[in-house]
């Protein structure tokens, strides 16, 4: 992409950006201070769509303050009132339920703290809300009040978080963050936990599978050089912890709070700026939220154009910034969201609290798998008139299936499961021999593994089936599977691990202690059957007018280029795996993408011998 | 499609109404803006970006038209109607003046009830007693109404009210220029030729204008870019617009609001921004409409090639009506700008610089 700089400072940031160079503190503020927001849209949306396609996530949610009434008096919040005062509230259980509905997707529940709640009332929301909606996504209490619960029921952090996931709780909200400055903690929040204390909360939490969200108050009186520093040091956890799922800058409302910040409502070119100086800043942090409810949804609108991918949602009530006069409306509805994304260009995703795509609001889009051995076909592929939209190859799979993408990589046995409804082109992944990203990692020798507890996770289905028919077919041994979830690293509590895509490849090179073996399963196939192993094939939805989407040419042409110029196109995603470039281009050049009479055979085989092990391919 | 666009732009040429719908379709927002940028600054290479200190009062509400999108005009006879009387308005004047207002921007409904010489009176009332006020009165509605109500040709109206001291005339009442749209919001109005042909006679004499275009409600991408090509011709042949204001349909209080809800989102109010600062590559200013879009999206314009910030308005009654408040003043407007990363410039209605706040 060609930016037009006016301000040619910003040059040598954008190259680092596009070789994937971490940017420095200094990168940081010259980002802040340029003057040239287009150039610094440019950047950030450029960067977005490599991360997220062009999707623009929400979710329908509603915010529960369980109570107003608190013992701190923070001089910004005007939500807050003392017990008695006219005004404060205190919700009942059943109150927070009767709020709630089915349709709801993700609740948010933050609230003030209160002096005589216990703490059985606050895992009772948690509890309650699970057994009677266990659909509804539960995100509750910020880490400054699982600090509050910590020293008034004097109870260890952990087992606060541990009782809470118990009873249903998914993750934990972004909110007390403030702004990571000891300089303004003091001046504004001294009766809030700092930076240090909030850190800490989020990594225990993401230690113990609860991943959470960021946040950071801006607009009131903190420097530029404070703002980054707080990206800084969110970046440095996250290289630590790795369980921030989102970041969301929150623009301070003045209100009546009786802060003066240095202007009534943070410019609308502030706002910008910093959403896409933390999309720049936070590599390693997934998204970044243009929360509507306080930009107003007309800034939100055009963040997503500068580095956001998430406009939070629905949202129902919204007490704190509400009281203090921010100007949107209370209520956006679903479809208004959904309007807003699509005018802005970009394709509006519903997700869950995880951020799992649950349905996709457009037409005409292509899916991308964001793995390495299919940038050869992805890589600068714009077809006129479709939008991208990235998905892990398992969510693309039941979205082509649904209807709701056009085209795209699929797992080559969600094709065999949809067949009738799609449309096969000459295009795959395939490998013949060694692979290096489906690894079956393993204490034991092939013929040792009869009855051991392999660990799989979901997201696999070929690779999967694939270690099955090995076992079952080459080696005649049955083992027994468990999905696991790869994020948590906790292999070792397995006999054998299935690793896929770049997961395997980062641990490919990581020498494993616990597992003597270490199985390429393509190379496996390979020696056995003498064939290259398909893993996915590109696809296209059928349509009536028999269309081609995505002409062969316009594949070739771009798997062409693309492999010439692979060196040099490597430097924009290898900051997802730390490997040399060398060792990523010859992992990529082992890769084969076109189907031929041996690719055919080879599909042919595996869906026979699925068959033969009685898998069902209908849905 | 893009690259050959970028080209033309880059060595000055026009783009062409193929090349428009292009750009407002199928461009990427930001390279949208950042094309916009670039002919901003080719024709205003200082970063300033003028506003002028004005009010928008309203003589009378009164009006027979009945356009659709319009949530302030009442029938004559009915409850809240009002028009005021001269003496009353250069009272009102008088008052603007002493808060240093420099332009007052006056319109109104089209009243049947007034005569030609209310408003002949007025203009020259307003230019003998409030010599420091410059009166940038009148849309084309009114002026067409003038014509009706006198039975006098549409030049001899505006030949009148040049010779009672008038010299600019706001923009207003285009919505969009397309017979087929007018038809359906504002059916008793002036036809799009008649609209244009008000502006060409005006120019003749003398007069500078503004042109607006309301968009977001009925029209298509193609209305948009026949509105800009109707503008763009008319500009080549009698250089009498000195801005473009584009803004959006603001749905509140209207009968248009039943089919049209929704405003159209700011997304799109950039779009037209930086598409018409290149397509209109013959009017020296876009004016970023902050009343209309707010002053965050006003601001952000300012980066898609707006270079004009429009008036303070302390006063404005037709988009409160529809319950679209943006008060602003000129303490603010000037912090707004300086915020936006520009130099705040007064100007007059013409355009000359008054005081550059550095
Ligand atoms: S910000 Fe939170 S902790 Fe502080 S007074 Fe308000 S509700 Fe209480
Ligand atoms: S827009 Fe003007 S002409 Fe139309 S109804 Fe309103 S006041 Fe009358």
């Amino acid at each position: 992409m060609k930016i037009n700089f006016i301000d040619k400072s910003l040059i040598p940031i954008w190259e680092k950006i596009q070789n994937s160079e971490r940017l420095s503190f200094e990168d940081g503020i010259k980002l802040f201070q340029t003057n040239d927001l287009i150039s610094l849209g440019k950047m950030a949306n450029w960067y977005s769509f490599t991360k997220s396609g062009d999707s623009v996530y929400f979710v329908l949610n509603r915010k529960i303050e369980h109570t107003n009434i608190c013992v701190l008096s923070c001089k910004f919040c005007d939500f807050a009132k003392k017990k008695g005062e006219p005004g404060a509230y205190e919700m009942t259980t059943e109150e927070i339920l009767s709020k709630l509905s089915d349709e709801i997707q993700e609740v948010h529940i933050t609230g003030a703290m209160p002096p005589d709640w216990n703490w059985e009332r606050y895992i009772d929301i948690v509890k309650s809300i699970h057994s009677k909606f266990p659909k509804i996504d539960i995100k509750a209490y910020t880490a400054v009040e699982i600090d509050f619960f910590h020293k008034k029921f004097k109870i260890p952090v952990e087992n606060i978080l541990l009782e809470l996931k118990d009873a249903g709780l998914k993750t934990l909200p972004g909110g007390g963050a403030e702004i990571f400055s000891e300089r303004v903690r003091r001046l504004l929040f001294n009766q809030k936990i700092g930076e240090k204390r909030w850190l800490e909360i989020h990594k225990i939490a993401h230690r113990l599978g609860i991943p959470s969200n960021a946040t950071m108050l801006y607009g009131h009186i903190e420097t530029v050089e404070e703002r980054v520093s707080h990206l800084v040091k969110l970046r440095k956890a996250q290289d630590e912890s790795g369980g921030f799922l989102s970041f969301i800058p929150l623009a301070f409302q003045p209100g009546e709070t009786g802060i003066k910040p240095k202007e009534d409502f943070t410019s609308a070119i502030d706002d910008l700026k910093t959403i896409a100086v933390s999309r720049l800043m936070l590599d390693n942090i997934p998204h970044i939220k243009a929360y509507w409810v306080m930009l107003t949804e007309e800034v939100a609108a055009v963040a997503l154009n500068f580095g956001a991918d998430d406009i939070d949602g629905t949202v129902g009530e919204e007490h704190i910034a509400h009281d203090a006069g921010a100007i949107s409306p209370m209520k956006l509805a679903k479809e208004q969201i959904i309007r807003i994304i699509k005018e802005a260009g970009k394709v509006a995703v519903e997700r869950d609290v995880f951020y799992n795509p649950i349905k996709i609001y457009g037409n005409k889009i292509i899916g991308k798998i964001p793995y390495l051995n299919s940038i050869p076909i992805y890589h600068n592929l714009k077809i006129e008139g479709y939008k991208t939209v990235t998905l892990f190859p398992s969510q693309l799979g039941k979205m082509i299936a649904n209807g709701d993408i056009s085209a795209g990589l699929i797992s080559l046995v969600d094709y065999f499961k949809n067949k009738d409804k799609l449309k096969i082109s000459k295009w795959c992944v395939s490998s013949r021999n060694k692979v290096q990203s489906v690894i079956l990692f393993s204490k034991f020798s092939w013929e040792n593994l009869h009855k051991k507890r392999i660990g799989i996770s979901e997201e696999t289905s070929t690779s999967v089936l694939l270690l099955k028919i090995l076992l079952l077919k080459k080696y005649n041994v049955k083992a027994d599977f468990e999905i696991f979830n790869p994020s948590l690293k906790n292999y070792s509590e397995y006999d054998a691990i299935l690793l896929i895509g770049d997961n395997a490849l980062r641990e490919l090179y990581n020498p494993k202690k616990d597992f003597s073996y270490t199985y390429d399963l393509s190379e496996e196939w390979y020696s056995w059957q003498g064939l290259p192993f398909v893993f996915a094939v590109w696809v296209e939805k059928q349509n009536f007018t028999d269309e081609i989407i995505v002409d062969d040419i316009i594949i070739k042409q771009n798997i062409d280029k693309n492999l010439s110029n692979i060196g040099n196109i490597i430097s924009y995603y290898k900051s997802t795996i730390s490997l040399s470039d060398d060792k990523l281009i010859e992992y990529i050049k082992g890769f084969k993408y076109e189907i031929n009479e041996e690719e055919n055979l080879a599909i042919n085989k595996f869906q026979n011998l699925l068959e033969e092990i009685n898998v069902c391919l209908k849905v | 499609m893009l690259e050959s666009i970028i080209n033309k732009i880059n060595s000055s040429e026009r783009i062409n109404f193929d090349e428009a719908l292009y750009l407002l379709r199928r461009t990427d927002i930001l390279d949208l803006g950042e094309l916009g940028n670039i002919i901003r600054f080719r024709k205003n290479p200082d970063p300033h970006v003028t506003f002028v200190v004005d009010t928008n009062p309203n003589y009378t509400n009164v009006c027979t038209i009945d356009c659709i999108f319009c949530a302030f005009y009442r029938h004559p006879g009915e409850e809240g109607e009002y028009t005021l009387s001269i003496d009353e308005l250069i009272q009102k004047f008088k008052e603007s003046a002493n808060k240093g207002v420099t332009t007052i921007l006056l319109q109104g409904g089209v009243n049947p009830n007034l005569p030609l010489d209310y408003y002949l009176e007025l203009v020259y009332r307003t230019r003998n007693e409030v010599p420091e006020i410059h009166p940038h009165f009148f849309s084309v509605s009114e002026i067409v109404g003038m014509a009706e109500v006198s039975k006098l040709p549409i030049e001899e109206v505006l030949q009148r009210l040049w010779d009672a001291g008038l010299r600019t005339i706001p923009g207003g009442g285009a919505e969009i220029l397309s017979d087929r749209i007018k038809k359906k919001i504002s059916h008793k109005k002036e036809t799009s030729e008649q609209w244009l042909n008000v502006m060409r006679v005006a120019h003749r004499i003398g007069f500078k204008t503004t042109a607006t275009m309301m968009y977001g409600h009925l029209e298509t991408d193609e209305d948009i870019i026949l509105h800009l090509e109707s503008l763009r011709k008319l500009q080549d042949e009698t250089q009498g617009f000195t801005a473009f204001i584009p803004w959006s349909f603001k749905p509140g209080n209207t009968p248009l609001e039943k089919i049209i809800p929704h405003y159209a989102s700011s997304t799109r109010y950039l779009q037209i921004i930086a598409l018409s600062r290149i397509y209109l590559d013959n009017f020296p200013h876009v004016q970023a409409s902050w009343f209309s879009e707010g002053k965050k999206i006003g601001q952000i314009a300012l980066h898609f090639g707006a270079d004009d910030f429009g008036g303070t308005l302390l006063e404005e009654n037709v988009h409160a009506a529809a319950n679209y408040v943006s008060k602003s003043n000129t303490d603010e407007v000037i912090s707004l700008i300086k915020k936006a990363g520009f130099i705040p410039v007064q100007r007059t209605t013409l355009y000359e610089i008054l005081k550059i706040y550095n």
